[in-house]
């Protein structure tokens, strides 16, 4: 049973497997209906109208507004396309991967609505390349729906068309970028593109294109169906609806659970998550994904859970993927292991970005084995900075804002591991506990 | 092409105007504010904002741009040196060292190094990279000619784009990922472009440095000297690097009008040939015996003046003023109408003047706007390699549709929109069906004529080789395709000799004296050839020209060469031709060289003397005028500038062009005052064509698709018994057949050998494969050849190479249409 604090919408029924087919889809939610009507009875407009007035904001980082994007698309004869980003590769993100394996219509239908929003006649979902099963869950739901006459030619009888493919993608996490994922849709070295122009006005394959992530797409078909003031029945005025958040790290029961935007951080941690694990206090935590910069927890708990409590504190809400380090996380290691990530992942395109994340991890590198001083701290801060703002995409930032945060905020901690590394004192503090585990949909 | 918009903006508190649409970086440079840039080259096409040196602070936009890829607006304000922007540039400058080696000392590129500069100029002045750096095996050959040093490479696109965008070879990519990114091929193959070495100009660091050049000087040991390639009709500018009198390097000098800032390898590695020893460093005598130029010029004038009214000449590779002077000569001093500067003779002088007629002229950058583009007859890789990328580029940036209509198949097929394909000889019935198709009518040529038919401006790219007839057919072509009627469309020849135009207007033909001007018609190149076999003709002068090679039918030039009584001969190495000569006189390299040559569009540019003259090599124009002084006809010539006036004087068209005017970047006759002065085309018409030009008797027969190729295959009367075992033979110039490849040792990698081409289909029949060694006859002679089947060859054709040592095709010819035999001789071992 989901817990009191949830607010399942996306995640209405996902108990029940047989969600995952049409049928199931139909019967347990109504599923379709929203489609049927959109094809046979709204004008693009009109779809767009309503997504605008919801206020659904991006769910895949940038917390953009869906509506408004879609509105950027021109109008014309020109062949438009959409692209939903499947490419969920942000450490500590996993939401996605719930929502397309337990409830893949909803992406289905809602690809189907945007698409008339957006005017595109061909969608595609990119989905990352380790979503192997979830890529067979969502290949099995698009032939249904194509079967049953949601996709294809001549929709319903309509005379409104959509192709819908599913590609997967090689698992490199720079393609969830969007320039970088037409490019790699295109068969193309997964790299970003220079912006401008936008992909709304030049995308795939050199066409209008409205890329949107899963769980954003997932949310058209009930607001179409309901209307923004039903949408507006969750959230702040500044974050609408409800957001499923994953949460990771030093907590008993990790998992996705989908709250109404605003709750309380303290009771998403403690009372959603379990708390930390017996003995443990939290220390720090990144509130939306490895690319956030980190809070400490006296800065976090009392923060609601929303898109601008977030950016006001400093840090963002990104993909709602929050990771807990507790009091035995050794901050410089994270420092480095986030580092490292961004390092491997780079695409190599840009200066600041490809020589940026290199440095900064062989500076770290030194932090842990005690081989540097005080003044590297300043230089890995310094270092921060420089790549911030002045990459050609924003993966350079992603790593900047969270070692930038860590190194000011931990300094402390980083001279103290400094000092131990040198003397050869190992700083981690590895506590043996069970770990109890309860996902929040099983 | 539509005038874009003005707008103002101000950069550093400076106003700069700037064309609407223009990049940031480009309107800047143009105002004068330097921003510092690594990735950016507009060549390149769109810019990519890889490095982020060019980051700028515009006012209203909260982060930095890259100047690189934003375009200007009106009224922008922008800054280039506030604080927020110079730690950028220090960011960015420092970020890029943190993987490179600053090995500047031991580095080819340091003192000219835009790396160096930028950090010097935008940097932060001190390391704080105390880490490893990375490592990479190095240097390693990306090619025989060019070695890379991946410890050096920024990352900075340019080689990439410029093998993907420009020469569109695709073989250059970036492999791996993030700092372990490094420029490579697939499966680490060489790097085969006949354009390959401009990478080694926009290389930005060291990275990328011709082996002719490694450690071979410093930047301080050098200079720089601007001058004209004249390995080819494209005539690039170019700058040789030049230390102790020799040239070491040569390096593109961007010309828009002319290069578009490329070079192809033939002339950027072609300069070890200046010191070859097979280089004729001062005048000889038959047998080789050295002699002092007042010597060889006393035997000279006397053999040549003993036979008076009996002399021809043939002129290929000279400067406007070496043929102004032998032709003064010819018809001054030795009282002769014979000379010619084509080797297959050419079209009356009629059509000389209708081709010239400044209306139906394209120029070179004309491409780059045109709407449709006609390969006609030739390939420009071959033949031009440079208008090669600048006809991919129109197709590429600014979607000009393309034709090819060749016999042979060319490297711009597969960006064609169509391809017709003529039989060998059969240009002239060819462009009239496609005049036809055209104007309307349905025929073999008609599939090409659609795409051109009412396609705005077109471009029509023309190989010279067509010959005399197809050159008259042409211009009613280039009419029906309204040629003269769009500005920025017309006809752009590709002639066979690099100063073809230049020797023509300066008199060089047999038919019309300096400026074009008609005059009873001496002999042709061919009709040259016979009258010295026929004894008509007594003495000839060859300047520049190897006919034993270069010409078809070696067997008649053997035996014209043998018969005449007195041959003088010019000429820059030994050559066979060179060693008829009763005697011989060395001719400047255009590294040496001070003259002027005729772009094919009619731009006349400077040849500028840079490296030292090996031995004792005098110029040309001083020889030729001392020469005709001895034979007892004053040219008032005595230096080159006077050479030059020489020149400017007898060709009205040229009247008012001063050496000024010409300048680093030439200036087209059309686009001066004197072009008026152009005679009339209607006023010396009819002047009849070279008859070893004239459309064979077969003309009527049909030539484009491959049944009526089969019809003609096996309709026509033929020397050889068995017709369907008998193919027709095209022949063409590889662009790296000749002293470039032979004298050049860097480039020796790249000589051909002989290859029968010929399409899957024969080589079905006569059960050849590729690799497979035939013999091919022709009449008396045959060669030899390695066998290769190449698509898109039409049935019953086959192509040889001209000049390849050994196994010349030109051995082949006799001035008509041939038919080859061909015999397989030993199958390609397994």
């Amino acid at each position: 049973m989901p817990h009191s604090l949830e607010t399942r919408v996306l995640l209405e029924g996902a108990e029940d497997p047989r969600l995952a087919t049409l049928q199931g889809y139909k019967d347990i939610v109504g599923g379709y209906a929203t489609l049927e009507r959109a094809y046979r009875d709204m004008e693009q407009d009109e779809v767009l109208k309503s997504l605008e007035d919801s206020g659904l904001r991006g769910r895949g980082g940038a917390g953009f507004s869906m509506g408004k994007k879609a509105s950027f698309l021109p109008r014309g004869d020109m062949p438009k396309y959409l692209c939903c980003n499947a490419d969920e590769s942000e450490p500590g993100a996993f939401k996605d991967r719930e929502l397309m394996q337990r409830n893949p219509h909803q992406l289905v239908e809602g690809i189907a609505i945007a698409a008339l929003a957006a005017g595109a006649g061909h969608a595609f979902i990119f989905i990352r390349g380790e979503y192997d099963s979830q890529a067979d869950v969502l290949d099995a739901a698009v032939a249904e729906a194509y079967e049953a006459g949601y996709l294809g030619k001549d929709i319903l009888g309509t005379h409104r068309d959509l192709e819908l493919v599913v590609h997967r993608g090689a698992g490199a996490y720079i393609c969830g970028e969007e320039t970088a994922l037409l490019d790699a849709l295109e068969g193309k070295r997964g790299n970003p593109r220079l912006k401008p122009p936008f992909p709304a006005v030049q995308g795939l394959y050199g066409g209008p294109t409205l890329i949107n992530n899963v769980e954003t797409l997932s949310n058209v078909p009930r607001i179409v169906a309901n209307g923004a003031d039903w949408f507006r029945q969750w959230g702040t005025e500044q974050s609408p609806g409800t957001k499923v958040v994953s949460i990771s790290g030093g907590v008993r029961r990790p998992g996705n659970y989908e709250i109404s935007l605003g709750l309380p951080t303290r009771e998403l941690i403690y009372e959603l998550a379990g708390g930390p694990l017996p003995g443990r206090t939290v220390k720090a935590i990144y509130p939306g994904g490895s690319s956030s910069p980190v809070l400490t927890a006296a800065e976090a708990m009392d923060l609601p859970y929303s898109f601008e409590a977030m950016a006001g504190a400093g840090s963002m809400l990104g993909s709602g993927s929050v990771i807990v380090a507790d009091n035995t996380v050794s901050i410089p290691h994270m420092a480095l292991r986030t580092a490292r990530f961004y390092h491997h992942e780079s695409c190599g395109k840009c200066a600041p970005c490809r020589e940026g994340t290199n440095w900064t991890v062989k500076m770290l590198e030194r932090v842990v084995r005690g081989e540097a001083t005080p003044m590297d701290l300043d230089i890995i801060s310094s270092v921060q900075e420089n790549i911030m703002g002045h990459c050609l995409c924003v993966l350079g930032d992603s790593m900047a804002m969270p070692v930038a945060a860590m190194v000011r905020k931990f300094r402390g901690e980083f001279e103290q591991v400094m000092a131990e590394a040198a003397e050869g004192i190992d700083p981690h503090v590895v506590v043996d506990a069970p770990v109890e585990t309860l996902g929040a949909a099983t | 092409m539509s005038e874009k918009r003005e707008v103002t903006l101000t950069i550093d508190g400076r106003e700069v105007i700037a064309t609407e649409g223009q990049m940031l970086h480009d309107a800047a440079r143009e105002g004068d504010v330097e921003i510092p840039v690594f990735c950016y080259e507009p060549k390149l096409g769109a810019p990519v904002g890889a490095c982020r040196m060019c980051l700028v602070e515009i006012e209203g936009i909260p982060k930095l741009q890259t100047s690189c890829s934003t375009p200007v607006r009106d009224g922008m304000v922008v800054h280039t040196r506030t604080e927020q922007v110079k730690k950028a540039q220090n960011a960015v400058v420092e970020f890029l060292l943190v993987n490179h080696p600053l090995d500047c000392p031991v580095c080819d590129k340091g003192g000219e190094c835009p790396l160096q500069d930028i950090t010097t100029g935008w940097g932060p002045g001190k390391s704080r990279v105390i880490d490893e750096k990375r490592h990479f095996e190095k240097p390693i050959e990306l090619s025989p000619l060019v070695a890379i040093d991946r410890e050096r490479c920024i990352l900075c696109y340019r080689c990439v784009r410029f093998s993907q965008e420009i020469s569109e070879d695709s073989q250059l990519q970036l492999l791996e990922r993030g700092d372990r990114t490094y420029v490579g091929t697939f499966d680490d193959r060489p790097y085969i472009s006949p354009f390959q070495g401009n990478i080694t100009d926009i290389c930005p660091v060291g990275a990328l440095t011709n082996y002719t050049y490694r450690f071979r000087a410093r930047p301080w040991d050098i200079e720089q000297a601007g001058s004209v390639c004249t390995l080819c009709p494209s005539q690039c500018n170019v700058s040789f690097t030049v230390r102790d009198e020799k040239v070491k390097r040569v390096i593109a000098r961007d010309n828009h009008d002319v290069d578009d800032g490329w070079l192809c390898d033939k002339g950027r590695y072609g300069f070890e040939m200046f010191d070859a020893p097979e280089r004729v460093t001062e005048p000889r005598l038959k047998g080789g015996t050295k002699v002092s130029y007042e010597a060889a010029i006393e035997k000279a004038a006397a053999g040549l003046g003993a036979r008076d009214g009996r002399v021809a000449a043939i002129v290929g590779d000279a400067s406007n003023e070496e043929g102004f002077l032998v032709q003064e000569i010819l018809r001054g001093a030795l009282h002769s109408t014979d000379i010619d500067s084509r080797p297959a003779g050419g079209p009356g002088i009629g059509t000389i003047l209708e081709l010239s007629d400044p209306a139906r002229q394209a120029k070179v950058a004309d491409i780059d706007e045109a709407d449709a583009i006609l390969v006609l007859g030739t390939d420009p890789m071959g033949s031009s390699p440079i208008l090669d990328l600048r006809i991919r580029k129109a197709i590429r940036r600014n979607g000009a549709r393309l034709v090819v209509a060749t016999e042979r198949p060319t490297a711009l097929d597969g960006g064609a929109e169509a391809i017709a394909r003529y039989a060998p000889g059969q240009a002239t019935h060819f462009i009239g069906e496609m005049t036809a198709a055209v104007r309307g009518a349905e025929n073999v040529a008609t599939p090409a004529a659609e795409t051109l038919r009412d396609a705005g401006k077109v471009v029509v790219v023309w190989g010279e080789r067509i010959g005399a007839a197809a050159t008259d057919a042409l211009v009613r072509l280039g009419d029906a395709l309204g040629v003269t009627e769009a500005d920025g469309a017309g006809l752009l020849e590709i002639p066979e000799a690099t100063n073809a135009r230049g020797l023509r207007e300066a008199g060089v033909i047999p038919d019309a004296g300096p400026g074009l001007a008609a005059l009873a018609g001496g002999r042709a190149t061919e009709e040259i050839r016979q009258a010295l076999i026929d004894g008509d003709l007594d003495g000839v002068i060859l300047v520049g020209v190897d006919p034993l090679r270069d010409f078809g039918d070696t067997a008649a030039w053997t035996k014209a060469l043998d018969a005449a009584e007195f041959v003088v001969a010019f000429s820059t190495f030994t050559t066979a031709t060179a060693a008829k000569a009763d005697v011989l006189f060395p001719l400047e390299t255009h590294a040496e060289k001070d003259g002027t040559v005729t772009h094919p569009d009619g731009r006349l540019q400077r040849v500028r003397p840079a490296a030292g003259r090996p031995g004792d090599i005098r110029p040309g124009w001083q020889t030729l005028a001392n020469l005709s002084l001895a034979i007892g006809h004053d040219t008032g010539v005595t230096s080159q500038p006077t050479a030059f006036t020489a020149l400017t004087s007898a060709i009205p068209f040229y009247a008012s062009i001063t050496d000024a005017d010409i300048g680093g970047r030439g200036v087209r006759w059309q686009e001066t005052e004197s072009a008026s002065s152009l005679p009339s085309s209607t006023a010396s018409a009819g002047s009849p064509a070279s008859p070893a030009d004239a459309p064979s008797s077969a003309a009527d027969a049909g030539a484009d698709s491959q049944d009526t190729q089969r019809e003609r295959a096996s309709g026509e009367s033929v020397p050889v018994a068995g017709a369907n075992t008998t193919l027709a033979l095209g022949t063409y110039k590889d662009i790296w057949s000749g002293p470039i490849t032979e004298l050049n040792p860097p480039l020796k990698f790249l000589q051909p050998s002989q290859h029968l081409e010929l399409s899957p289909e024969d080589a079905d029949r006569l059960s050849i494969a590729t690799g497979d060694k035939v013999r091919v006859t022709q009449g008396a002679g045959s060669i030899e050849a390695t066998a290769l089947i190449k698509e898109r060859t039409p049935e019953g054709v086959c192509f040889l190479a001209e000049g390849i040592p050994g196994a010349n095709a030109n051995s082949l010819l006799n001035g008509h249409q041939v038919r080859v035999g061909v015999e397989k001789l030993s199958e390609v071992p397994a």
